[in-house]
């Protein structure tokens, strides 16, 4: 279980996030949405102690983050696969040592097992003829699909994923939340995504939070977000230029 | 005065950050925490493919010194001179210095432009989520680098030059190349390479250390990519001369 409490964080006088309090069951695809700069990636990025914060702590199974070393934390790293908003590849390793980069690094696996591995990932998100091409060869929704593959080809038990299907055409970012929950159903991990794309993210979350000026201002089920009567989430699920955002 | 204050502050805080970088750097050479094939990668690249360009440098500097030299060495003929003026001067000060000039903008500059856009595309924290550490990983490899083929390319600039030097001596005022050599050899000791040599060391780590942090430090895509490649350059230039300045008098 991943139990965020009062947790705060200041980059200068701007408050990025101010106490922030959830906590997400063990095996759920939690989905975070929010206006823009509203601190859902630094909320994220602290649940993977990339960040530190002023106050407050991140739990990963009772485990304090926030308050361990780096090489703690590098250890308890290991068990988080992530995507980035910019997807993070390695410019100078191709698709194929981008996605076998973690294996290589994490894992004793040989060779062999490392390409089956790579193999798989890279013909489920559909990039089979792309392997030995440089991430700067590739289009933005390319990119994306081979930081998907990065991000689980370690099966992970923590996934976090921050905006999956920017840049991608509808057809395709609903194929990419099909895959990615059908991967933390099989995988059995707890996942936290960020997706401007709120009617897809809704297909695949089983709950939902949803950020404002650095606050939590709605943590439930699907089914509650969608009959909330906020005005700050209803208009953010509806998408409606009239109302308080 | 405000504005002064302010600038003040700011050096402070770059001073303190190079300094924090450095400690960090050398905590990992206990125990020794380094990538290899990183390190392999990062000599080629810095080293190899500045040999031309470095080469170039150093011919010409060679030349200079007997362009500037000849007006003198003839009115006086003190031919026997030349090797010795040519060499103390290449070897003790200008062909560390040009070389880490020309390294700092080159590879220095190449260096702070990677690190500063794998921090804007989130490949640092990339690498942190995959329980990398990017100061191993990245960092002392290119640190190690840095100083190193600085050494070695100031050793080959110096014979290149050296050899440039002769070379323009013969052309333009007729000297034999044994005869330029013999005034090296006999009017310099090895102490007058020594220095130049140590010189380079200390050029090597504050183009390693001022590149890195300022690759590390790049804040607001890519126009600050661009800011951080100029305060590279302009910081390792400046530290390069005050640390010749003060190496001169400790040294010599």
């Amino acid at each position: 279980m991943i139990r965020v409490t009062a947790l705060s964080k200041r980059f200068g006088r701007k408050p990025a996030l101010d106490d922030v309090s959830v906590e997400l069951p063990q095996g759920a695809l939690w989905g975070l949405i929010g206006p823009g700069a509203s601190g859902k990636t630094v909320l994220i990025k602290h649940v993977a102690g990339l960040l530190t914060p002023d106050r407050g702590k991140v739990e990963i199974e009772g485990q304090n983050i926030s308050a361990m070393g780096e090489v703690s934390r590098q250890r308890l790293r290991s068990r988080f696969g992530m995507l980035f908003q910019q997807n993070a590849l390695f410019d100078s390793l191709t698709v194929a040592e981008n996605v076998a980069f973690p294996l290589r690094r994490l894992t004793s696996l040989g060779e062999r097992e490392i390409g089956e591995r790579v193999d798989e990932r890279l013909a489920r998100v559909g990039l089979t003829d792309f392997r030995d091409r440089y991430p700067n060869a590739l289009s933005g929704g390319q990119r994306k699909r081979v930081g998907i593959a990065r991000a689980t080809v370690t099966r992970s038990e923590y996934v976090i994923f921050d905006e999956p299907t920017a840049g991608l055409d509808p057809v395709t970012s609903q194929k990419i939340f099909d895959l990615l929950h059908a991967e933390q159903r099989a995988m059995k991990s707890t996942a936290l995504m960020i997706s401007s794309d709120v009617a897809g993210l809704m297909t695949v979350v089983d709950r939902v939070g949803m950020m404002l000026r650095g606050k939590l201002v709605f943590e439930g089920t699907r089914e509650e977000a969608l009959a909330s009567r906020d005005p700050y989430v209803r208009q953010f699920l509806r998408g409606d230029t009239e109302g308080p955002l | 005065m405000r504005r002064v204050g302010r600038g003040i502050v700011s050096v402070s805080q770059q001073a303190g950050g190079i300094l924090v970088l450095l400690a960090k750097i050398l905590r990992r050479f206990f125990p020794p925490d380094i990538d290899y094939f990183e390190f392999k990668r990062n000599l080629h690249k810095m080293g190899n493919k500045s040999l031309f360009i470095v080469g170039l440098t150093a011919v010409f500097v060679g030349a200079i010194m007997v362009v500037q030299a000849s007006v003198y060495v003839q009115q006086f003929s003190a031919y026997a001179f030349v090797g010795w003026g040519a060499g103390f001067v290449i070897l003790r000060e200008l062909g560390p210095i040009l070389i880490a000039l020309m390294f700092s903008g080159r590879v220095g500059a190449n260096n702070t432009a990677e690190l500063g856009t794998m921090v804007v595309t989130e490949q640092i924290d990339g690498l942190r989520a995959l329980s990398i550490d990017p100061i191993s990983y990245l960092i002392v490899p290119r640190f190690l680098s840095m100083i190193l083929m600085l050494f070695a390319l100031t050793v080959y600039g110096n014979i290149i030059a050296l050899f440039g030097a002769a070379a323009f001596g013969q052309v333009m005022l007729g000297i034999e190349i044994r005869v330029f050599f013999s005034g090296v050899t006999t009017m310099l000791g090895p102490w007058d390479l020594w220095i130049g040599l140590i010189k380079s060391l200390a050029f090597g780590l504050i183009i390693a250390l001022s590149s890195c942090y300022y690759g590390l430090a790049v804040r607001g895509g890519a126009p600050g990519v661009g800011r951080a490649v100029n305060s590279s350059v302009v910081a390792s230039a400046v530290g390069i001369f005050v640390a010749d300045y003060f190496l001169t008098f400790l040294v010599d």
